[in-house]
């Protein structure tokens, strides 16, 4: 019981760091607010397709990803500070350390994107507001997932700050371009082979985008399958995050660095 | 000369022994024109072959990121206390900014590198002068940017956090409204004002021309140029003004 008090601590201690950081919320909230309202308003303007209903969602989820990405600036920096020794001096396991992470990372991230999705709601009403409530938890198991991706990346990275970044910015980049958040999959069908179209029906991100395009926005009733696709696509991030995270300080406490 | 030399390889070394930040430039260049490009512009009517059109934006953006870091980064040394170190080298001031400029510039360089000449491929059918014409534009602009980053490094000196707030909230804001992405025929009228008052609109309507799109999507080209004179000169007045003032025996972090 203890343990899980320190849990929570050290995971509300890093969830406040998140919005305390005002580069980062300058950044985040420019860029998904105008991709919002600026990007989404022109490009349909651009195009005969109704551009707008289709991206403003996939903002929410883009809001989702970048909230939960920073969970691997949160550790990189906790690795190079030296901020880990303290938390790993505290009376928690490594493990508890880990699930404390990617707790913060995934509550940061959903509560920032719910932020969005109020914005959101504003610009592009729904009547499926329960909807919306019902696909929160997934959400939230999604950005646990992100989260696991950027702590995998942090760990490889270890203290170099330009290879962590490096590496955060071409997943970021890939998992975007190769889903289905700025464009519709049949329009893609067209240019790439068959192997990526599954690869990116597959995409985390991909599914996301779909699940609150059709049920929290269009109004379709919720299919199970979805969700549980959704799950499966999310949770091995996780695992893999999680494992790769506290193998990274396994080696630390170890060896004494990375 | 063999000073300014050895004072740009001194800054730029670490960031060559790895070029990751290069090849991580380059590489989401690819992709974005490889696969976004090429997907969006099947979604695009309004304008014809819309990936030659994001080729030239994301150039321009990647010419105000490094331009900005430059700017930035002069401001942040400032403030750190590494400038007052290189005022104390025997080193003349004019030396030592000559030498800030080009390392920006050798850096623009090595960034636009590969994307100016995917984007100029893509284009096609160019002749030497406006490729030239387009470079110069590019610098320009760039030395316009890295201005306006030092002109807003007062508020550094009141809080290097909100400094970097403002300047990389400024900087997406800077980018969206304005030509960047879109021409400007299609900005609804509200965002058009604000696009009106962007440096990049000015600039990248201005490399399109050079570069042979069709005029009637892209700004007058005169008021382009009026523009983007009155921006470098204005700024970067600013900005020698705020250095003379607040970096020579500046307190510093």
């Amino acid at each position: 019981m203890s343990e899980l008090r320190v849990i929570l601590a050290l995971a509300r201690n890093d969830f406040s760091y998140f919005f305390r950081t005002k580069w980062l919320m300058a950044v985040l909230l420019s860029l998904h607010l105008s991709d919002m309202l600026v990007v989404a308003l022109v490009y349909e303007r651009m195009m005969t397709f109704d551009y707008f209903t289709y991206f403003v969602p996939a903002v929410i989820i883009m809001g989702l990803f970048a909230a939960s990405m920073d969970t691997g600036r949160r550790i990189w920096l906790a690795l190079r500070e030296g901020v880990i020794q303290y938390e790993l001096s505290l009376p928690v396991s490594t493990l508890g350390l880990v699930i404390a992470y990617l707790l913060a990372g995934g509550s940061a991230a959903l509560v920032y994107s719910g932020s969005l999705m109020a914005i959101a709601l504003i610009v592009l009403p729904t009547n499926a507001i329960w909807s919306l409530l019902i696909l929160l938890p997934f959400l939230f198991v999604l950005a646990m997932g992100l989260a696991g991706i950027a702590a995998t990346l942090a760990a490889i990275a270890s203290t170099h700050g330009e290879f962590f970044f490096a590496f955060q910015n071409v997943v970021q980049v890939a998992l975007l371009v190769l889903s289905t958040v700025y464009y519709p999959v049949e329009v893609i069908q067209n240019y790439l082979p068959s192997f990526l179209i599954t690869v990116i029906r597959a995409n985390p991100l991909s599914l996301a985008a779909e699940a609150l395009r059709q049920y929290a926005f269009a109004g379709i009733s919720i299919e199970p399958s979805h969700l549980l696709s959704l799950l499966l696509a999310s949770v091995p991030f996780t695992m893999v995050g999680a494992v790769a995270y506290l193998s990274a300080l396994r080696k630390f406490q170890v060896d004494g660095k990375l | 000369m063999r000073n300014v030399i050895r004072f740009i390889w001194f800054d730029l070394k670490p960031e060559l022994r790895p070029p990751v930040w290069i090849i991580m430039e380059w590489t989401v260049f690819l992709v974005q024109v490889g696969v976004y490009g090429v997907i969006i512009s099947q979604l695009v009517t309004g304008i014809n072959d819309y990936r030659r059109f994001f080729a030239v934006g994301l150039v321009i953006m990647i010419t105000f990121d490094m331009a900005s870091h430059t700017g930035r980064h002069f401001v942040e040394h400032a403030h750190e206390g590494r400038l007052p170190y290189l005022l104390s080298l025997p080193i003349s001031r004019s030396k030592l900014f000559l030498a800030i400029a080009l390392q920006g510039a050798t850096e623009l360089a090595l960034m636009l590198a590969l994307p100016l000449t995917v984007t100029l491929l893509i284009i096609g059918n160019l002749s030497l002068i406006s490729v030239i014409a387009c470079i110069l534009t590019l610098f320009w602009l760039g030395f316009g940017i890295a201005g306006l980053m030092l002109g807003l490094s007062f508020i550094a000196f009141k809080s290097s956090d909100l400094y970097t707030a403002i300047v990389t909230g400024l900087s997406t804001i800077i980018i969206r409204f304005s030509t960047v992405l879109y021409p400007f025929i299609f900005l609804p009228a509200q965002y058009a004002s604000a696009a009106a008052f962007s440096p990049l609109t000015y600039g990248s309507d201005l490399v399109r021309f050079i570069l042979g799109f069709d005029p009637a999507v892209l700004l007058n080209p005169v008021y382009a140029v009026c523009v983007l004179a009155a921006l470098s000169a204005s700024t970067l007045g600013l900005g020698v003004f705020l250095i003379q003032r607040l970096v020579e025996g500046v307190k510093s972090a």
